[in-house]
């Protein structure tokens, strides 16, 4: 029998899942697993080939799945199959750490499995940071203070790659949350609050701001976020935003590890939240064999599984799996981070669907081209708010 | 010394002309390391073959040449025969409607694929073979009609009447006159089409792109994209999977180039 | 099938070797209509409504979309603009270019076929494969294009050429013209044999120079070329997809949106089925007003 086992894992992911998927098949030697993937864009193309499969009635029988709106078109749509038998069957409430489960859930059900929790910071270069003396900031004003610093060295103090939009995104939505505090962060990714007003403005204005005063690498709009991570490799920029997954990332592109550090950057309001989001795993509603797809998902999910095969789960919601410390060190901090606490906003392309988020980044990148001023992308953006509201009445 | 002047300024265009292929080629062979540190202008000092290899098995090439060459093998002769059973009436037999027949092959010519493939989706599902290269066939071989019928239908009309006639008068039926004397007559029409309709589907992006989503089934060019996002910042293995992508076709191009070229020239001329 | 029938094809004969003919057709036209016809007319038929390509309900809402293509939606416009932009360039150059190389390779010059080669050669391969090439000469650090310009001491003209809202499609399209100068270049090299020689002689004989050459046999000579290559040249221009989105994705922002593109976006990732199939159907209306004359040039005996 055939299970169909659909990821957006890159190569090196591959790598490390593939002994994992070897040993299910050989507890099940009836069962063969294929791992697909589509990788290297994030959010942006993955959703699509996964819709295409389903629209063409033949999904694949595990997928992994980001949350949020990422999730819920899908699970909207009747397209995913809704866990709640399934995890009563198989006690998987027991198993997850339990706000994991309530991240994932949606209109008061649960329609997968927690894989991880993950979160995202400033990542920098430990050596150019000491070489210049700088120390992480403690406020927003440090932090400009900081690529200021950086700058007059002819350093850039962060690198992203703009082709598919969310990578600045990290940025933006970083000084959305400063400018606006956490509440109106909220408001605004629900379509609450107007885009347009006086502190979202003022997001767009610093995003524009860091890009006038040269502290970005350079034409990166057509830059893939994988290529991104060059220039700070290289040493010409001190940061990138990344996440929890960054040290097996960069172990992976063969570069060290001991040269980097992060941290959770400062908003200034109460409480500090970071970027945060869950990952899990999902069945199709129309699954050819849900029974073996459970069974898989059982099978990953499982503490023993995942103990045999710590890299592939440094970030697992699974209780009781932690990263070993002493060979992952920095993704061991994020852990600590991501179980204390849960002051946590998503990343605006979880909380918006393709074709608004699409506009988002519309204006994301008219404002770092220089084309749109901050105050005319605060009205466009909540002219597409208020459109795709108006198109799904 | 016109003619020198001539020479030189062609030879630098072309130069110009083959850069890319020559920077694509240089990066396949060095490692990511070489390049990094001497630039991308460098020979490379030893030659890195890892990055074909790992393009190959890693990659996914292996499997994306079998679909590919899978559905030349198939597609083409299947298009190409229907496109000169097609087109022997169109051009030897005096039948109403046959203008406005010839006339509706034509005008799928100027009809973009984006337009059929949302209704193909939902047809390839409701048969069955949805997600999978059987899915491509059909659409493929309805695409290639248009040119395909065009060129065989004027390779036909040089053929000379008298024998069809001597042939009909002998007794022989419409279809061994086709078998036994249009299709061995147009041998370098047919083989111009194979060699020029192998190219097309070798190349074809969007149909592939929208009906075919799982890995087992994807075709070069698809699995080249998709092998970019799984290799994104590994340059030289992109590359190396670029040039294993090329290699056929180009290869195809050089030895066989006066098909393509009487190919582009028989559709120039007026039917 | 029958055997003797008369020529002229009508009468109780001529009713067999229609049924003949129609036999001959019956395969092609059955794949035709089932598989390119069909799916164009269902996708005028889609057009007229609101649809997410997937569930059951279809909401029916006339031309709407196709108001929403003119005149609400911005990007559509825009796609519209590029598409035009893209056209008007394909016609000038790389036909023009494919002339300028078509005469000069028409000389007995040594060596012809491998100029030949070269400059055809980018049209054979996948356009996936040339936008991931011309990527890779654009990339802003390790790219052939800043790296020469570098080399040439013109480091403030480096820039980011996919990245920037002003060069992204003009680069874009420069890898167009690499891979589409052979086309026309062929053509015209077939245009130019045709063209009978002792027509430059007499015009060499009455004192005419290289240039009123050109003009008075040359360009005639090629009128019917001309119809071809440029015509072709539209059409193909109007179906532009691969490179942009191998390239550029659309972007940045939505600088380089095409309708081609455009229309793969609405009905693949933002499930406006209707509205795709809206998009999709002008582009066609588009290419049909440009292939209809050119397909009755083509088929007047």
């Amino acid at each position: 029998m055939k299970l169909r086992f659909f990821t957006k894992f890159d190569a090196a992911t591959v790598k490390i899942w593939t002994p994992i998927v070897e040993a299910y098949e050989k507890q099940n030697p009836n069962i063969k697993v294929t791992m697909e993937t589509v990788a290297g864009s994030g959010a942006a193309i993955y959703p699509d080939v996964l819709r295409t499969s389903m629209a063409a009635g033949d999904p694949p029988d595990v997928f992994f799945m980001w949350g949020g709106e990422v999730a819920g078109p899908f699970i909207d749509a009747g397209q995913v199959m809704e866990l709640g038998a399934l995890y009563d069957k198989h006690g998987w409430k027991a198993r997850m750490t339990p706000w994991t489960v309530d991240a994932i859930t949606r209109n008061g059900k649960v329609w997968g499995v927690p894989y991880n929790a993950r979160g995202m910071g400033f990542f920098y270069r430990k050596d150019i940071f000491a070489k210049y003396k700088l120390a992480e900031p403690k406020s927003y004003a440090e932090f400009e203070q900081i690529c200021a610093t950086l700058k007059t060295n002819k350093i850039y103090c962060a690198s992203f790659g703009g082709k598919f939009g969310w990578h600045p995104m990290r940025l933006l939505d970083y000084l959305t949350e400063t400018a606006c505090g956490p509440e109106v962060h909220n408001q605004l990714n629900r379509l609450q609050a107007s885009w347009d007003i006086p502190c979202a403005v003022d997001a767009y204005g610093r995003l524009k701001k860091w890009v006038d005063n040269g502290w970005l690498v350079p034409d990166f709009l057509s830059v893939t976020p994988a290529d991104a991570r060059m220039p700070v490799y290289l040493g010409d920029a001190a940061m990138i935003i990344e996440g929890d997954w960054f040290e097996f990332v960069v172990r992976g592109d063969k570069q060290p590890t001991t040269n980097l550090d992060f941290f959770v950057p400062p908003t200034g309001h109460q409480p500090l939240r970071y970027s945060a989001f869950p990952q899990q795993w999902m069945v199709p509603a129309k699954a050819k064999n849900p029974d073996a797809s459970a069974q898989f998902i059982d099978f990953i999910t499982a503490p023993a599984t995942q103990k045999q095969f710590p890299a592939a789960f440094t970030a697992s919601a699974t209780i009781g799996i932690e990263p070993d410390c002493k060979e992952w060190p920095i993704t061991c901090k994020w852990r600590q981070i991501i179980t204390t606490s849960r002051d946590i906003y998503p990343p605006t392309d979880q909380a918006f669907t393709k074709e608004l988020m699409d506009g988002f980044f519309e204006v994301q990148s008219g404002i770092i081209a220089g084309r749109i001023t901050p105050a005319d992308g605060g009205k466009m953006m909540q002219a597409r708010a208020e459109a795709w509201k108006a198109s799904k009445k | 010394m016109e003619h020198a002047l001539l020479y030189v300024s062609l030879s630098i265009l072309a130069l110009i002309w083959i850069l890319p292929f020559v920077t694509v080629l240089l990066s396949a062979l060095r490692s990511q390391g070489d390049l990094f540190s001497r630039g991308v202008f460098a020979l490379p000092e030893e030659i890195d073959w890892s990055n074909f290899t790992e393009a190959w098995k890693t990659g996914g090439f292996e499997i994306y040449f079998r679909n590919s060459l899978f559905l030349i093998l198939v597609k083409v002769p299947l298009g190409i025969l229907l496109a000169s059973l097609a087109a022997y009436p169109l051009a030897k037999l005096q039948f109403r409607f046959s203008m406005a027949v010839f006339v509706f092959f034509l005008l799928g010519l100027a009809v973009p694929v984006q337009v059929t493939l949302q209704p193909l989706l939902v047809m390839m599902k409701q048969l069955g073979i949805a997600n999978s290269l059987w899915a491509l066939i059909p659409p493929y071989v309805a695409f290639g009609l248009p040119f395909q019928i065009f060129v065989m239908r004027g390779f036909f009309r040089l053929i000379p009447s008298e024998l069809i006639e001597c042939a009909r008068i002998d007794g022989a039926s419409e279809l061994v006159i086709f078998r036994r004397i249009m299709l061995p007559l147009s041998v370098p029409a047919l083989a111009t089409l194979f060699i020029i309709d192998s190219q097309a589907t070798w190349n074809e992006f969007i149909i592939a792109l929208v009906l075919v989503s799982s890995k087992a089934s994807r075709t070069v060019p698809v699995g080249l994209l998709q092998f970019q996002g799984e290799f994104a910042s590994q340059y030289t293995q992109l590359m190396a999977g670029i040039v294993i992508s090329i290699a056929p076709v180009i290869a195809i191009f050089i030895f066989l180039q006066r098909f393509f070229v009487s190919g582009l020239t028989q559709s120039a001329v007026k039917g | 099938m029958t055997g003797l029938r008369s020529a002229s094809g009508t009468g109780a004969l001529g009713w067999a070797q229609d049924r003949t003919a129609w036999m001959f057709l019956a395969p092609a036209v059955l794949v035709y209509c089932v598989f390119l016809v069909y799916p164009m007319l269902s996708s005028l038929w889609i057009s007229l409504f609101k649809w997410d390509g997937m569930s059951a309900e279809m909401k029916f809402i006339g031309g709407e979309n196709y108001w929403r293509i003119f005149l609400e939606d911005e990007v559509s416009r825009k796609a519209l603009w590029n598409n035009l932009l893209w056209t008007l360039a394909a016609l000038l150059l790389p036909t023009s270019f494919g002339l300028a190389l078509a005469l000069a390779l028409d000389t007995k010059l040594k060596g012809v076929v491998v100029f030949r080669t070269i400059f055809y050669g980018p049209g054979v391969l996948p356009l996936v494969a040339v936008g991931l090439i011309w990527s890779w000469m654009y990339n802003p650090h390790f790219g052939a294009v800043n790296t020469i310009l570098k080399m040439m001491d013109l480091r403030h003209l480096t820039r980011g050429w996919l990245s920037s809202y002003d060069t992204a499609l003009a680069a874009t399209f420069v890898t167009y013209l690499w891979s589409h100068v052979g086309f026309p270049m062929v053509l015209y090299l077939a245009g130019l044999q045709a063209i009978p020689r002792d027509l430059y002689e007499a015009a060499s004989l009455d004192g005419a120079t290289a240039l009123q050459r050109f003009r008075h046999v040359t360009l005639p000579g090629l009128k019917e070329t001309h119809v071809i290559v440029l015509s072709l040249a539209v059409i193909h221009a109007l179906k532009v997809f691969d490179l942009i989105y191998t390239m550029t994705y659309g972007g940045p922002g939505r600088e380089t949106q095409v309708l081609g593109t455009w229309m793969y976006f609405q009905s693949f990732q933002y499930y406006n089925a209707g509205y795709g199939a809206a998009i999709a159907w002008v582009i066609t209306a588009i290419i049909l007003l440009i292939a209809i004359p050119y397909i009755r040039h083509m088929t007047k005996t």
